[in-house]
């Protein structure tokens, strides 16, 4: 009768303990998975006010591209594009189909950007104004701050994953559905044309 | 460069120079201790001539725990006294060099430029974006973070910096003070700072013993005045010596932080090798209680080698980029200030100076 008792003490023991194990790890994924998606959020930011600021751009570049229109319809094209991937990826941040449209979307975008700035190079007028010099300033600048928000967002999303592949929490992964999530790459060939914007 | 690596070198150093500083403190008690034994045995074989020698003991341990409160009593409300005197917020210090805010919508294009660099780094860094303050009357390239705290903390940078440096290279400073923010560095110095004043009143304390109590009769606490004010200029000396050692340690792991931000390391290079031309030196009188904070050496070399906060730049360039030829660069490249006639005889006149009274100092 004692030793039952003592067996059964024990087995409850070891039931807690495990119970508190697979709880930990539960929430340590719960988290992982919040601070991406929270480093989302920081890109989403950036890549909004990009999208602020495109329009602007094509509209002070008018003025002096007037022959040049083409290129100024595919920038808008690949902007308005590259916004609605980022409405889909932002709605549900990591999952692998979204962020790899958002990532072609913003590769397509960047390459018609740098189109754009190749183009302006030609036309003096259009380079010395104050607006446009501005605006190129800020696009710089949010450009820079998608990379790093982008560092952050991929950082978190190694954390994440590695967590979630890692014996036993795979387990635990598996059977509450945590899914993989996809890191932001801009694709080689698109990084290549990104826009060059020097000031120096 | 090996960001990592350089990183966990300064922060292993750091440590090591903390431990050194608790030692230093030990051995500050351990003197009061042995000096006030020597005193009170020696008055009290004057007063009884027929106490035999055997009866000097090294060890009386109420004798030592009375020095010991005595002593880390005195400095410890000596740095409190010092850390609330200089705990002010990052701004205020900033004010007081003569910083001017810039604005979070200012249209200038250089403070826009500066604004929008210091935005970018918050983000590389992962800290709330600090207050910009640029100090309009400082011509050399230097710039300084101040604040205890990522909240409450700020940013300045001489017009030099805002004005003579490419986007690349102002990245490379700010992404430098940023890592003094996020290690808390203001905070380490702040407190070192407070230990070293801590000393100092042991000083004080024995000069106060030496003259209040002046009479002949008081010969014992005139004697451990004496030691006091002995032990505890010693005790400053040695705490300086550390201090400047550790704040040379923080700004090598300051460089290697900042270029874990950028991923640039001749950003950073470069505009080292800019102010190696141009000059770090500031104007401001009150530079010299702050120098420790500032990104370059704001007072030129100091005659102490071991005294000085920074590292020589050419060391600290060769950290970045081993491969670094040795000559500074001219600013030539870089965008002119608004008064374009002075920032000219800057560029040329004392680039070629310093950079041949660097090479003669090395």
């Amino acid at each position: 009768m004692n030793t039952l008792l003592i067996v059964l003490t024990v087995l409850a023991a070891l039931a807690l303990v495990a119970a508190l194990f697979v709880v930990g790890i539960y929430n340590k994924l719960v988290g992982l998975r919040n601070r991406f998606k929270n480093a989302y959020a920081q890109i989403d930011v950036q890549l909004k006010r990009r999208y602020d600021l495109i329009p602007n751009l094509v509209e002070t570049a008018k003025g002096y591209l007037k022959h040049e229109s083409g290129t100024l319809e595919a920038v808008v094209a690949a902007r308005n594009a590259a916004a609605s991937a980022n409405a889909g990826a932002a709605a549900n941040p990591g999952d692998p189909a979204a962020m790899q449209k958002l990532a072609s979307a913003e590769g397509t975008l960047s390459g018609t950007l740098g189109r754009l700035f190749a183009l302006s190079e030609a036309y003096p007028d259009l380079k010395a104004n104050t607006t446009m010099l501005s605006l190129m300033e800020e696009l710089t600048s949010t450009e820079n701050k998608v990379s790093f928000s982008r560092q952050a967002y991929n950082d978190s999303v190694m954390a994440y994953n590695t967590q979630r592949e890692v014996f036993p929490s795979s387990l635990i992964a598996g059977t509450f559905h945590f899914t993989a999530a996809e890191l932001f790459a801009i694709e080689e060939a698109a990084q290549k044309e990104a826009p060059k914007v020097s000031f120096s | 460069m090996d960001f990592f690596a350089h990183q966990d070198k300064a922060r292993k150093n750091t440590k090591v120079l903390v431990v050194y500083f608790v030692i230093a403190i030990a051995c500050i008690i351990a003197s009061v201790y042995i000096a006030s034994l020597l005193i009170f045995y020696g008055v009290h074989a004057k007063q009884q001539p027929g106490v035999p020698l055997s009866e000097f003991v090294l060890w009386d341990p109420k004798l030592f725990l009375n020095v010991m409160l005595g002593t880390l009593g005195v400095v410890a409300i000596g740095s409190l006294y010092k850390t609330a005197a200089l705990a002010k917020g990052g701004s205020a210090v900033a004010e007081s060099f003569g910083g001017r805010l810039v604005s979070s919508n200012t249209t200038h294009p250089e403070e826009r430029k500066l604004r929008n660099v210091i935005e970018e780094m918050a983000i590389a860094a992962g800290v709330p974006v600090p207050k910009i303050y640029v100090l309009d009357d400082e011509k050399g390239i230097n710039a300084f973070a101040a604040g205890h705290a990522p909240g409450d903390a700020a940013i300045a940078v001489t017009r030099g910096c805002m004005t003579l440096l490419n986007r690349d290279e102002l990245q490379g400073v700010i992404g430098h003070e940023f890592s003094h923010i996020l290690n808390g560095d203001m905070r380490l110095n702040l407190r070192i700072m407070g230990v070293i004043f801590g000393i100092l009143c042991l000083a004080v304390i024995g000069r106060i013993l030496i003259y209040s109590r002046g009479g002949r009769d008081r010969n014992p606490l005139m004697l451990l005045g004496l030691a006091l004010i002995v032990i505890g200029a010693i005790g400053v000396f040695f705490g300086r010596l550390i201090q400047a050692a550790l704040s040379r340690q923080r700004e090598f792991l300051a460089d290697a932080s900042s270029v874990q931000f950028t991923r640039n390391p001749a950003g950073l290079s470069s505009a080292l090798q800019k102010i190696g031309s141009v000059g770090s030196q500031l104007e401001s009188p009150r530079a010299g209680e702050a120098s420790h904070m500032f990104f370059g050496n704001g007072l030129g070399e100091p005659f102490f080698r071991m005294l000085a906060t920074h590292p020589p730049l050419a060391e600290r360039i060769r950290a970045i980029d081993p491969s670094w030829d040795g000559k500074f660069k001219n600013v030539s490249g870089a965008p002119v200030g608004n008064d374009a006639s002075g920032g000219a005889a800057v560029r040329h006149g004392i680039g070629v100076q310093t950079q041949h009274e660097f090479q003669t100092k090395e």
